[in-house]
């Protein structure tokens, strides 16, 4: 019952401060609302009208239907510009406003009929994730309509060494029709991929089975303020040894062991209940499929607070000062959330820094979340999380229990 | 000199706390740092970007055509996937069956599948027919099904141009009222073959071949991929850090009226203009160290180039003005050091969040987020850096000078005045 008492004392004294709603509640809110939306374009295909990545093009060869089979692309959009806007084209692109640029250069297609191809200029900037995406696409077209070309001349080769041609605007129309029909074959190619999302039990109606910018921005922030929030709960106890009211306490009848799981219990609670609202507004704001397994979320909120609330204690019993619990969870917090993918996923970073970034049980944390939400997985596949979250989790209170003092 | 004692005083205490050094110089650092690992890999090799390898289980279930002596369009496919070099990317291994490859996706023994359909060969050379290669997938991936996607269309697009070249030839000799027979089409398609090969070793000796690649912006001067997302990256650090300390070291002022220093500094012979003179000077000389500290550590822990040495000095000091500026102003407004959490936590986050300080490394964001972050001061800032990052020269570089030293004067102006107000 000691133990009860002090962890309502604790959850008194960090709920009667209005900032801690701040802090723990609409902050993390205010993130996953922006950068849901801000990874939305980064990360996923869905949105709002045309999804596909604009691309600038100068059309110098009017002749030339390179910039009709864009518009077939399904990776992007053509966005024309004038023949003079060059300048315009390169800082589009240089700013991100189109994935790339395409200059399709005067007497392209006639160089192509005739052999002598004229080069296209493909304009991205260097290491941008949607500028290899266009680059692609623009590739693909580009060699397609290299293809069509190539099918109507080798047709036309065909005809003239068969019934031949009247005269050269015979054999130039027949080559039109030629790269015309190529193209519309080109519409519906005979090979193509089909892409299917292993996604188990998840329900594909309620987020189409993506990672889309949501379901990121959730499961990353909650894992980054499930560790931001520890830094009212640890203050508690860092003021009450400062002002010596531990030591007091101390001379009543509760012991060490009660003091100490008090103060965890009132942690664990805090992070449970930010972790709780912060999956209820994911879940019923942005759709993200928590509660499909109701209970395997359930698991994977306490063992992560469990986890937080003893990282929560380790700091609170290493530092001396306020200043000290601030710097030390915002250094914990940067590092866990980044290495742990809270802040992009893992898949996209360098191999060593997705590594080191699973030795952090944040990244298992948020693996865990994925499984239950994206792949549709159930209690099996959150077995591992649980045991990493729960064993470091242990691993951080002893060292906390180790590491307590009343002064 | 009085002034100059107190704002030196105030530098020794900033810089003296832990919290701050960890603020000031340590977080900036240690997040751009972070990113800086994530994706440093961007630069090895030339400029190439590097993911975390996927597993790719791939299963061929193509029956060939029989009447083409045994002829497997899928098994070339699978020869083709394994013989590609891309260790670094993909790893690709034969699956049994269809089933277990989906299983192995579903349970996270690999992380995509390719299964090639029984039809394959025969879609490819048979007209009218056709076969999607499937491509399933853990949908916790982002970029790598699509670069598997490419590259299974790149092969598949060969096939592909072979049958659109003897079907568009069938067509014209239709429509002309010939005929083609079957051996002409034949012919057709195998030098539409041969000329796709012949056009594969002209791309590889020409470096592009039909495609010239051109890289948008000057780019760090040339360097590498991740220097040119790590320019911006740190830019939007030490911005977000500059407002934290100008806001935080302007709460000293509070603070000192709180514990009662500053009551007795008034009892003190120096005017009261000379001590918050001293106080306003002390917030600037934190962020000119603060900002001369971060240049030069990101420049060389990270090798950014931060554009030409005039430039970099124009902006850095309209930072610092704009900073002081608005921590002045912001404190002003407050009544005590009870309010200052929740205002450089939660004002400055939300207005660094519009500023585009946390967005910088992260493509194709939405338009509206582009015009909104000259709402606030810190896009303004923002601006700069990325003009001085791109290289321009310091004429370019003065307008952005220029508009932040006249809004950080104009608010420093009001913040000083409400200051002045209330210790009157």
């Amino acid at each position: 019952m000691r133990i009860l008492t002090l962890a309502v004392k604790d959850w008194k004294q960090i709920f009667r401060d209005w900032k801690t709603g701040l802090f723990l509640i609409v902050m993390p809110m205010i993130f996953t609302v922006f950068f849901g939306v801000v990874l939305g374009g980064a990360f996923s295909s869905a949105g709002e009208g045309d999804p596909r990545l604009p691309v600038a093009v100068i059309q110098r060869d009017p002749g030339s239907g390179l910039t009709d089979g864009l518009e077939a692309s399904p990776a992007v959009r053509p966005v024309v510009l004038e023949v003079d806007q060059l300048e315009d084209l390169q800082d589009g692109v240089e700013r991100g406003e189109y994935a790339a640029g395409l200059v399709v250069p005067e007497g392209y297609q006639e160089g192509l009929v005739e052999s002598h191809p004229v080069r296209l200029t493909i304009v991205v900037k260097p290491g941008s994730p949607p500028g290899q995406t266009a680059q692609t696409a623009l590739e693909t077209a580009a060699n397609r309509y290299r293809g069509a070309v190539q099918a109507a001349r080798l047709s036309a080769e065909a005809y003239q060494a068969g019934p031949g041609f009247e005269d050269q605007a015979d054999r130039k129309a027949y080559l039109r029709e030629g790269i015309d029909r190529a193209l519309t074959a080109w519409d519906d190619p005979p090979l193509t991929t089909a892409s299917q999302l292993a996604v188990g039990m998840a329900d594909l109606d309620s987020q189409d089975g993506e990672l889309d910018g949501f379901v990121q921005a959730s499961s990353g922030m909650i894992v980054q303020f499930a560790i931001f929030g520890l830094i009212n709960s640890a203050m508690v106890l860092v003021l009450e040894r400062k002002n010596r009211t531990l030591g007091r306490l101390l001379t009543t009848p509760i012991s060490r062991g009660e003091v100490i799981g008090g103060h965890l219990l009132a942690m664990f609670s805090v992070v449970l209940l930010q972790i709780t609202i912060l999956v209820l507004f994911g879940q019923f704001v942005f759709g993200v499929d928590y509660l499909r397994d109701p209970l395997a979320v359930l698991v994977m909120t306490f063992s992560l607070a469990f986890w937080s609330a003893s990282l929560g204690m380790l700091i609170s019993a290493v530092s001396e000062g306020e200043d000290q619990v601030v710097t030390l969870s915002l250094i914990a917090m940067f590092v866990f959330a980044s290495l742990g993918g809270a802040w992009f996923p893992l898949e996209v970073a360098g191999e060593t820094f997705s590594r080191i970034g699973h030795l952090t049980p944040t990244a298992w944390a948020i693996d865990g979340f994925q499984n239950i939400i994206l792949r549709g997985q159930g209690m099996e596949s959150i077995f591992l999380p649980v045991l990493i979250l729960l064993g470091s989790g242990a691993v951080f209170f002893g060292l906390s229990v180790w590491r307590f003092r009343v002064e | 000199m009085k002034w100059l004692m107190i704002a030196t005083k105030d530098v020794k205490h900033a810089f003296s706390s832990v919290f701050s050094l960890v603020m000031s110089l340590g977080a900036p650092l240690l997040i751009t740092g972070l990113l800086f690992f994530a994706f440093g890999s961007m630069d090895e090799g030339q400029g190439g970007v590097n993911f975390t390898p996927v597993d790719v289980l791939v299963v061929n279930l193509d029956t060939g055509a029989e009447h083409l002596e045994g002829f497997r369009a899928g098994e070339m496919l699978d020869s083709f996937l394994m013989g590609e070099d891309l260790e670094e990317v993909m790893k690709f291994t034969a699956g049994v069956s269809e089933q277990d490859a989906r299983r192995g996706v579903e349970s996270g023994e690999a992380d995509l599948a390719v299964i090639i359909p029984e039809n394959f060969t025969s879609a490819a050379l048979t007209p009218g027919e056709s076969a999607s290669v499937v491509i399933y997938q853990d949908p916790a991936l982002t970029v790598m099904p699509g670069i598997l996607e490419s590259l299974l269309q790149h092969f598949m697009d060969g096939f592909s141009g072979a049958k659109i070249a003897a079907g568009v030839t069938e067509q014209q000799f239709d429509a002309r009222g010939f005929s083609a027979d079957q051996e002409l089409l034949r012919r057709v398609s195998q030098e539409y073959a041969g000329w796709l090969e012949s056009s594969s070793h002209e791309r590889e000796g020409q470096g592009g071949g039909p495609l010239v690649l051109e890289p948008s912006g000057e780019q760090q001067g040339g360097e590498g991929a991740v220097s040119g997302m790590i320019g911006p990256t740190m830019a939007g650090m030490t911005v977000f850090f500059l407002f934290f300390m100008a806001a935080n070291s302007s709460q000293t002022i509070i603070k000192e009226d709180e514990e009662g220093t500053l009551a007795r500094l008034f009892t003190t012979p120096t005017p009261r203009a000379v001590i918050l003179v001293g106080k306003f000077l002390g917030v600037f000389l934190i962020l000119i160290v603060q900002a001369v500290l971060l240049l030069a550590s990101s420049r060389f822990l990270f090798g950014i180039s931060w554009g030409n040495p005039g430039s970099v000095i124009l902006t850095a000091a309209g930072n610092v003005l704009l900073a002081a500026g608005f921590g002045i102003l912001l404190m002003s407004l407050i009544r005590s050091t009870r309010q200052t959490g929740p205002v450089l936590g939660g004002v400055l986050t939300v207005t660094g969040m519009l500023g585009g300080l946390f967005t910088t490394g992260i493509p194709d964001l939405p338009e509206f987020l582009d015009q909104a972050r000259l709402i606030v001061p810190q896009g303004w800032a923002m601006q700069a850096w990325e003009v001085s990052l791109a290289g321009a020269d310091p004429a370019a570089a003065a307008a952005g000078f220029l508009k932040m030293a006249a809004l950080g004067a104009v608010m420093f102006a009001a913040g000083a005045v409400i200051f002045n107000r209330r210790f009157a």
